[in-house]
């Protein structure tokens, strides 16, 4: 009896929480049929680069294009640099410096993204229009690169993805952290005692214990890096154009949608076209989030975890 | 002056501390090559600490101190010239609860000897079977060996481990209370195993079961408040032991 009370109030919020979500589902699809079922639309709108509302050309692969591309670059840059920094923390700091390097990581993870946004555009933006770009395009090293080809005042793809990177280190590492520090120490005991140094069982035996754990936050902060608007609407141009080298600006999802929002009343396809955004958006996150729940498990099933 | 080598493992007047708390009291001792020794004594006598301090496992313990001399093959471990890395791969561990790495059966095995250098499949593979079989398991896992080795039962776990420890052929083996949490019939699997290894391997084993130190060991050790009260062949501290704390032990008094 007590039992059924029990399930019941748990039942209530579970069920809230599921209803709520088909809810913005059904909501964003309602809204973004115009634009799938007309002619000047319909679902190859994903595949089409020109957007124009003013002569009803409504593709949004350029966005889609471009959140790929920061979100790419964010990745790139913070999973290395975080899982390094997390291995670090968890198999060689001292434990004195360690609270207070995890305080500063937690801390960095609380900062509102207008705050990475607004320093992105007073130092990043400047750094990379006056120093960044005539460093690698003035040396011979790097100046052929095609990725560092074009003239630039800053506002870039490579501005996008790296202030993305920042926001996502914090998440990556403590993530990361703590799926290492899961690792029970039983397992660096047998590996040191077979003589491996501690670098050896850090790499080759907790990374790949922790391997399950650090790829499900990567696969997750995936979505959030392309669900992520100010810090990005800021300092990536907005500019309707493909982005060919790092030095281009772009134009990503969040962005088409908060900038346009406020007068796409006008024509009602314009504004469908940005709600075909959101859900292209929203079945990402949620498609992010179904494969990192196969990777858990998969991972975990190769490693007789479960 | 030159003296001959003795035994593989000497131990000559060994304290160890964690941080102000003496753990091993002055301990001196010789064991036997190809033979089992068992180290017994009550829980916190300092058996653990012992065996750890032997393939300098404590090293990683921030607090931990030793004084005194251990020698493996007439070199000092701790000495200046001591290569840590080496010395672990001459002395093999089995730890008290299986703790295979959760991935392939194969790659358990193949873990040590890649560590120290071999690369090449041709040379891993019969290592693995060597190994397996050495610590009777072959049978049971050579249909199934790319499978997770955590899905095998807790006594396959434990001889996986045997073979873990034994494919980098250490000529020493430390087991600290190896069948301990292991039920009767897997237990009885491995001490045979380990009556069978020890014609070719240096055994040092910590038991607590005074019966098991009995049947599997051919010297024994008694350990009380960490200091080496008993240091014998077992057959006469089994009959006859020369001190009172040991009999007390043996006979269940104390412990
Ligand atoms: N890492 C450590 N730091 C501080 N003290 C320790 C540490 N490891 C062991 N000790 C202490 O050293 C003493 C001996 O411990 P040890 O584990 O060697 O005992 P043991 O004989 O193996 O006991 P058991 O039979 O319960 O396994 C104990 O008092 C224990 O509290
Ligand atoms: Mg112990």
């Amino acid at each position: 009896m007590q039992d059924a009370v029990g399930k019941f109030v748990l039942l209530v919020p579970a069920f809230a929480g599921s209803a709520l979500i088909i809810l913005i589902l059904t909501f964003l699809w309602y809204e973004a049929t115009p634009i799938f079922l007309a002619p000047q639309g319909g679902p190859s709108i994903v595949i089409q680069p020109i957007w124009d509302p003013n002569r009803d050309l409504y593709g949004i692969a350029l966005f889609i294009l471009g959140s790929f591309i920061c979100t790419f670059l964010a990745i790139a840059m913070a999973v290395p640099l975080g899982i390094g920094a997390a291995v670090f923390l968890s198999e060689f700091c001292p434990p004195r410096i360690r609270t207070s390097l995890r305080m500063i990581v937690e801390m960095m993870a609380a900062i509102p993204s207008i705050v990475y946004g607004l320093w992105a555009y007073i130092v990043m933006v400047p750094w990379i229009k006056n120093s960044f770009a005539p460093a690698v395009q003035s040396n011979p090293l790097t100046a052929w690169m095609p990725w560092f080809q074009g003239s630039t005042n800053g506002l870039s793809v490579l501005a996008g993805g790296t202030i993305l990177a920042i926001m996502l280190l914090p998440t990556v590492v403590a993530v990361s952290d703590d799926a290492l520090r899961s690792v029970p120490s039983s397992y660096r005991e047998a590996s040191l005692a077979l003589g491996a140094t501690k670098t050896e069982t850090a790499v080759k035996i907790v990374v790949s214990a922790a391997i399950p754990g650090i790829g499900a936050a990567i696969v997750l902060s995936l979505g959030r890096a392309v669900g992520e608007t100010m810090a990005v609407l800021m300092v990536t141009g907005n500019s309707l154009q493909i982005p060919f080298t790092l030095l281009d600006p772009a134009y990503v999802m969040t962005s088409i949608i908060t900038n346009q929002l406020g007068y796409a009343f006008v024509f009602p396809l314009w504004r469908s076209a940005l709600f075909a955004v959101a859900f292209v958006l929203l079945m990402m996150s949620v498609s992010f989030t179904v494969i990192a729940k196969w990777f858990v498990k998969w991972g975990m099933k190769t490693r007789g975890l479960v | 002056m030159m003296t001959a080598r003795t035994h593989q493992i000497e131990v000559y007047d060994l304290s160890t501390w964690f941080g102000p708390k003496a753990v091993l009291k002055n301990i001196t001792c010789h064991f036997s090559d190809n033979a089992v020794t068992a180290i017994m004594g009550p829980s916190g006598c300092g058996k653990s600490t012992f065996l750890r301090t032997i393939n300098r496992l404590n090293d990683m313990i921030g607090n931990f101190r030793m004084k005194g001399k251990i020698l493996l093959e007439g070199e000092d471990i701790y000495g200046p010239q001591a290569n840590v890395y080496e010395l672990r791969r001459k002395i093999g561990m089995v730890f008290q609860r299986p703790n295979p790495f959760p991935m392939s059966i194969r790659d358990n095995v193949k873990y040590g000897p890649r560590l120290h250098g071999v690369k090449d499949d041709n040379e891993l593979d019969p290592i693995v079977e060597k190994s397996l079989k050495r610590a009777a398991l072959w049978d049971e896992v050579k249909d199934g060996l790319d499978e997770p080795a955590p899905n095998l039962s807790g006594g396959q776990q434990q001889r996986l481990c045997i073979a873990r420890a034994l494919s980098v052929d250490p000529p020493v083996l430390l087991m600290d209370e190896p069948v301990s949490s292991l039920d009767p019939i897997s237990a009885q699997k491995i001490e045979n195993l380990i009556v069978e290894l020890k014609k070719d391997y240096t055994i040092i084993m910590v038991t607590h079961n005074v019966q098991q130190a009995f049947r599997v060991s051919d010297q024994a050790a008694f350990l009380y408040l960490g200091e080496l009260i008993e240091f014998d062949k077992t057959r006469r501290i089994a009959e006859a032991p020369a001190d009172e704390r040991t009999e007390a032990f043996i006979t269940g008094r104390i412990g």
